[in-house]
């Protein structure tokens, strides 16, 4: 009796500990899932966040020290109790430097005062103040009024706002005069009401979808960016989808299925686990070099020693990604020619099909939506792709587009952005990795958004399609 | 067939020629227009200006062109940013006529340009930059040496020092900065400021192994003014108030801090010049465009965006003595 | 009546359109093939002046590289598999079919978040986080799985309700706020458990005592990040494993009186071992040829140090870096080449071993389910 209970009560204790296994799988899943929430939550508040009109502030010190910013994070002071905050206070002219930290014990009060504005110049970046008046020839506008002409002006293009002067104020007293061409746009973001940011903050996520870089990328848009990475990745798809999908139907139809065919798939369904880095290695000695070099010296010597081909460029940017998610397309095409039933084939060759109508009116279209997944995850991997092309062709900052009004349009030699390497250019070659980390965040979120668009596209369309299958087979 | 052609011939010739009258229809118009807004400026200057050279260089000369595009809209500047090796290249080709460099020409590449072209390039100083030792903004070291600076970077110690700087407490500063070892943060080997930190303040002794090398200045500034234990090197346009300068001693055991005079009077031992140079043949003026950007580097707004930038805007006695063009 | 006229019209040209088709689709496919062996032969032809001439002093410089990337890849190992196969073992085994037809999709989009993102996010935003809160990030990792098993041992006490309402086949989403709230919680308590144990900073001690030096992007945050990365993939091919093995199996095993631990425990994943392997090597792969994570959270330090504390360099982003600015035939150029050589041999062995190993698992369970 009590040796029976004591093994059931032992088994129920190693039963106990063996049921802790599964829940520790479960939190597996969960702790999956909770860093992948985490991470997009963390794009999605950050990358929006950066364009909501933030709240200015005028802080005065316990020294008697006044200035206004707009606070951005707080860490702990090292060797002493307590955090510190860092403002962004712009006024670059004036005070030499546009952050500010401060102990949070020194500050003796701090206020949202409505009349405090912002305005967006160049070269200087933002200033933060008081508006005192604004000047046009012998006319002086001043309190309120000078903040509605300000505006009124604005709406001008900078061409005709060239004999206006502001005078500015910043709250510790220092003026200046600020001439209005320079001036791109102006907010008093504290008199601003919830519906008024909103707007705002519409007009700033629109402006950094349509506007190109400024002040050497640490400000603008991405434009040229979005424009670069959509039109190498199309190029890129019209290269890859004829010759993965050619390679496709050789290996499974026509080629004879013995070993070395079998070793060929092998070999080529390893190549998508080779290191993008490497592909671009090739692109760079073998496209770059050889190719492009090659190319030089038959049709540009007049331009050597500087290269036109023989550098990185849109042609060998989207060759090389192309050649690095040809396994991608292959793959995928094959494994929808595979399910494609025998008898499928063999009655229409029955029927008196040649191969080439077998394939072209049965085979195919059948085997279609597996090709359309192929290269949509094929443009999904190349969107997010960047060591590759740090190699063959991305440019931190390209001015001219590769295709604008100059014959011959499409300008394949050119250098152009990339929205992956411009998120690496901005948070480590820029200027100021604290002012661009907000816009960094912003194409973070752009680049994920995209690229998961597409994901989801290839996954619900190969499931809709196993669906479809499913019920006709 | 034949009158299908002539059609056709008809229907061009009419398609060109309407282009033509839309086309000088636009430029009249311009014409009209811009004297009146840009009422200073005497004549259109339009055209795209080539620069190829220095990455340090980027932000200033896309800002130049930026306010030069402001002020002539038909104006553009087409930066390449690939390292000042690649200037001397690109002017020897011809397909720029501005070569931005971070360092002066080696007497190799003046030679190979007067080679090829028989006249040398022109030289002009357009800023002044620095190389600064930036520590986190707490941390209490203000200032070093040489011989300390190298003993903290190198493992040659080829300026000098005694022993290898390791860890905080060996400076006398930072006796009571109690993060123990120091956290080195550089740039990476094939970067300019990798080279010119190895030469000037190692004197061309080799760097430790264990320091971070980044792919940006910038980010080696993030990156000491996020941790206290760390001390990095970088250029002086990605200085901000997350990290400290520190000043360095001179030869007379002054401290120097990078600060605008001292780098402005080459006091600061570790500044330099940055340089444009021009393909201009003696004799000859240079074309609107390019006069224009040179104009306005050399103006007080010029200086101004090099402020702008981080850099440090030239002496007025500097900028006087430059060579005419 | 029309019908026989027109073949016999169109048959040659038919014929020889149908010719020319399979002669192009042939060729066509062959050159691919060719292309891609090209990939190897150019990188092996490219690196043959330096290993003709047998430079040692460039090969030693390629060794703090080789074990830079290996450390890289093993810290990220060191966390993904044990989180991958977890979730692979609780989606084949114990997850609701309704949920694991979201919850796959959605762990394989893991997978699709580049590389200059998570890098991005590790560099800049959790490396400077993790060093100044570095007790908190370790009390992290050790309480998170006791806070599933806390979760486990509360369940098993609920009332039946409860648990009904909280089976364990959807644990994976509902201990989702769970583990928010326990990391929350140990944020919370993690600087008075560094004052009560580590006498108020981490580093310091570990400095003082271990003479450890701690650098801001180091083997703790690739491993993190690159561990992000790899989760996927190594999930994704283990899960298809478990899945595929016979269910007549486990069943088997369960009316012989093993409990369903003991099933999976001793029958599913031995007979899934291969394709868990596979899975395995795949996912090394992955983790030694990412280029971007460790290019922005490594810190690029060129040392042979093990401490998880210490950045390292690898082979990938030594690459990315350098290779644009080495001038074509110069010694460091055909250094690069080497070091992304030897990436490809290694990734494409790695690659190939999982395969031949897949497939013949699959090839294993097809005949199991054939004879059972």
């Amino acid at each position: 009796m009590t040796s029976a209970s004591h093994t059931v009560s032992r088994r129920r204790r190693f039963s106990r500990v063996n049921d802790v296994w599964p829940w520790l799988c479960a939190a597996s899943v969960a702790l999956s899932l909770l860093m992948l929430g985490a991470l997009l939550t963390l794009l999605l508040v950050r990358g929006l966040g950066h364009f909501w009109p933030a709240t200015l502030e005028e802080v005065t010190l316990d020294s008697g020290e006044t200035f206004a910013g707009q606070a951005v994070r707080e860490v702990a002071l090292p060797q002493r109790a307590g955090d510190e905050r860092l403002y962004f206070t712009g006024n670059q002219d004036i005070e030499g430097v546009r952050w500010r930290w401060v102990a949070i014990d020194d500050i003796a009060e701090s206020a949202q005062p409505d009349d405090l504005i912002r305005l967006d110049r160049s070269p200087w970046g933002d200033f933060i103040g008081r508006l005192v008046a604004i000047e046009q020839h012998d006319q002086r506008w001043e309190g309120d009024a000078a903040w509605q002409r300000l505006n009124a002006l604005l709406v001008l293009p900078a061409s005709q706002r060239q004999d206006s002067q502001l005078l500015l104020t910043t709250v510790d007293g220092q003026t200046l005069r600020q001439p209005l061409a320079s001036v791109a746009s102006a907010q008093a973001p504290n008199a601003m009401s919830v519906w008024q940011k909103t707007l705002a903050w519409g007009d700033a996520v629109w402006r950094f979808l349509s506007e190109g870089p400024r002040a050497a990328n640490t400000d603008g848009g991405v434009w040229p960016a979005i424009f670069g990475t959509v039109l190498m990745v199309i190029l890129m798809s019209v290269m890859v989808t004829p010759f993965g999908v050619l390679a496709a139907i050789y290996l499974n139809e026509i080629a004879h299925q013995g070993r070395l065919t079998r070793l060929v798939r092998i070999g080529v369904r390893n190549l998508a686990g080779v290191p993008s880095i490497v592909y671009g290695v090739f692109g760079l000695g073998v496209f770059v070099y050889g190719i492009g070099g090659s190319l030089d010296e038959w049709f540009f010597s007049d331009t050597l020693p500087s290269p036109t081909f023989g550098t990185g460029g849109l042609l060998w940017a989207s060759l090389t990604l192309a050649l690095l998610t040809l396994p991608v397309v292959i793959v995928a095409t094959e494994e929808g020619l595979a399910r494609i039933p025998e008898a499928q084939r063999e009655g229409a060759v029955a029927l008196g099909a040649t191969r080439l109508e077998m394939l072209t009116r049965i085979v195919l279209p059948m085997a279609a939506p597996a090709m359309l997944t192929g290269v949509i995850l094929a443009v999904a991997r190349a969107a997010g792709e960047v060591a590759p092309l740090m190699l063959v062709g991305v440019a931190k900052l390209a001015p001219q587009m590769p295709i604008d009004g100059e014959f011959p349009y499409l300008h394949l030699e050119r250098k152009f952005m990339h929205l992956g390497y411009h998120l690496f250019d901005t948070a480590f070659h820029g200027e100021d990795v604290q002012a661009a980390i907000p816009l960094v965040y912003a194409t973070a979120l752009l680049l994920v958004l995209i690229v998961l668009v597409l994901n989801l596209t290839a996954i619900f369309l190969r499931h809709y399609l196993r669906r479809q299958r499913g019920n006709e087979c | 067939m034949n009158t299908r052609l002539t059609t056709l011939c008809i229907n061009r010739g009419l398609a060109s020629a309407v282009r033509r009258t839309v086309l000088s229809g636009v430029a009249f118009i311009l014409m009209l227009i811009t004297p009146l807004t840009w009422g200073q400026q005497p004549a259109v200057i339009s055209g795209t200006l080539g620069a190829v050279g220095s990455d340090t260089m980027a932000g200033l000369m896309l800002r130049w062109g930026e306010t030069l595009t402001t002020r002539y809209p038909d104006v553009k500047l087409q930066f390449q940013a690939s390292g000042s090796a690649s200037a001397p290249t690109a002017l020897m080709a011809g397909t720029t006529r501005l070569g931005p460099m971070s360092r002066p020409m080696t007497s190799e590449e003046r030679d190979n340009f007067i080679e090829r072209y028989g006249y040398p390039p022109l030289e002009l100083k357009v800023a002044r930059d620095a190389l600064i030792v930036v520590v986190h903004r707490h941390n209490p070291l203000r200032a070093l040496t040489r011989q300390q600076v190298d003993a903290i970077f190198s493992t040659s110690l080829a300026c000098g020092g005694e022993t290898p700087i390791r860890r905080w407490e060996q400076l006398s500063a930072t006796r009571d900065w109690s993060f123990g070892s120091i956290a080195l943060h550089g740039r990476n080997l094939a970067s300019g400021t990798h080279g010119l930190f190895q030469q000037r303040a190692l004197c061309g002794g080799f760097f430790r192994n264990d320091i971070s090398e980044h792919p940006g200045s910038s980010a080696v500034v993030a990156a000491v003014g996020e941790s206290a234990n760390a001390m990095g090197y970088a250029g002086l346009n990605h200085l901000t108030p997350a990290v400290h300068a520190l000043s360095l001693y001179n030869d007379d055991g002054i401290a120097i801090p990078p600060n605008e005079a001292a780098i402005q009077g080459g006091d600061y031992p570790l500044s330099r010049y940055l340089y444009l140079y021009v393909n201009l043949p003696p004799g000859e003026t240079l074309p609107p465009a390019e006069q224009a950007l040179l104009k306005l580097i050399m103006s007080d707004e010029g200086q101004q965006i090099a402020r702008a930038s981080g850099f440090v805007p030239l002496t007025s006695s500097v900028l006087g003595a430059q060579q005419r063009w | 009546m029309t019908l026989p006229r027109l073949t016999s019209s169109r048959q040659p040209i038919r014929l020889l359109q149908d010719r020319m088709a399979t002669g192009l689709i042939t060729a066509g496919g062959i050159g691919v093939l060719l292309a891609i062996l090209a990939i190897g032969v150019f990188l092996v032809w490219e690196t043959l002046p330096l290993l003709a001439i047998g430079d040692t002093l460039a090969l030693a410089k390629l060794s703090p590289l080789a074990w830079g990337t290996l450390k890289a890849a093993l810290a990220a190992l060191l966390f993904a598999i044990p989180v991958a196969m977890g979730a692979a073992i609780y989606s084949a085994l114990f997850m609701s079919a309704r949920l694991r037809s979201r919850i796959k999709p959605a762990l394989e989009m893991m997978e699709a978040i580049p590389g200059v993102v998570v890098g991005f996010i590790a560099g800049l935003i959790l490396a400077p986080w993790v060093e100044r809160h570095l007790a908190s990030a370790l009390v992290l990792i050790i309480w998170l799985p006791l806070s599933a098993a806390l979760a486990g041992l509360l369940w098993q006490r609920a009332k039946t309700r409860l648990r009904r309402h909280l089976p364990l086949s959807w644990a994976g989403l509902w201990l989702v706020p769970w583990l928010a709230v326990m990391v929350a919680l140990a944020l919370w308590l993690a600087p008075w458990m560094e004052q009560q144990w580590f006498d108020g900073d981490l580093r310091q001690l570990l400095d003082q005592r271990y003479g450890m030096d701690y650098a801001t992007r180091n083997a703790l945050i690739v491993g993190l990040a690159m561990g992000f990365a790899v989760i996927p993939s190594i999930y994704s091919l283990a899960e298809d494993a478990l899945a595929d093995v016979p269910a007549s199996l486990i069943e088997g095993a369960q009316a012989m009186g093993a409990s369903r631990w003991q099933a999976l425990w001793k029958v599913a994943l031995v007979a899934a071992g291969p394709g868990i392997f596979s899975a395995i090597m795949i996912g090394a792969g992955r983790a030694v040829g990412e280029t971007m994570i460790v290019l922005m959270a490594s810190g690029n330090t060129a040392l042979f140090s093990a401490s998880p504390f210490e950045g390292m360099r690898s082979m990938a982003a030594a690459i990315a870096i350098e290779l644009p600015e080495a001038s074509p035939g110069g010694q460091t150029y055909h250094l690069l080449i080497l070091a992304a050589l030897v990436l490809f041999i290694f990734t494409f062995l790695v690659n190939t071993l999982a395969e031949v190993v897949r497939q013949r698992l699959r090839r294993r369970f097809r005949q199991m389910g054939g004879t059972l």
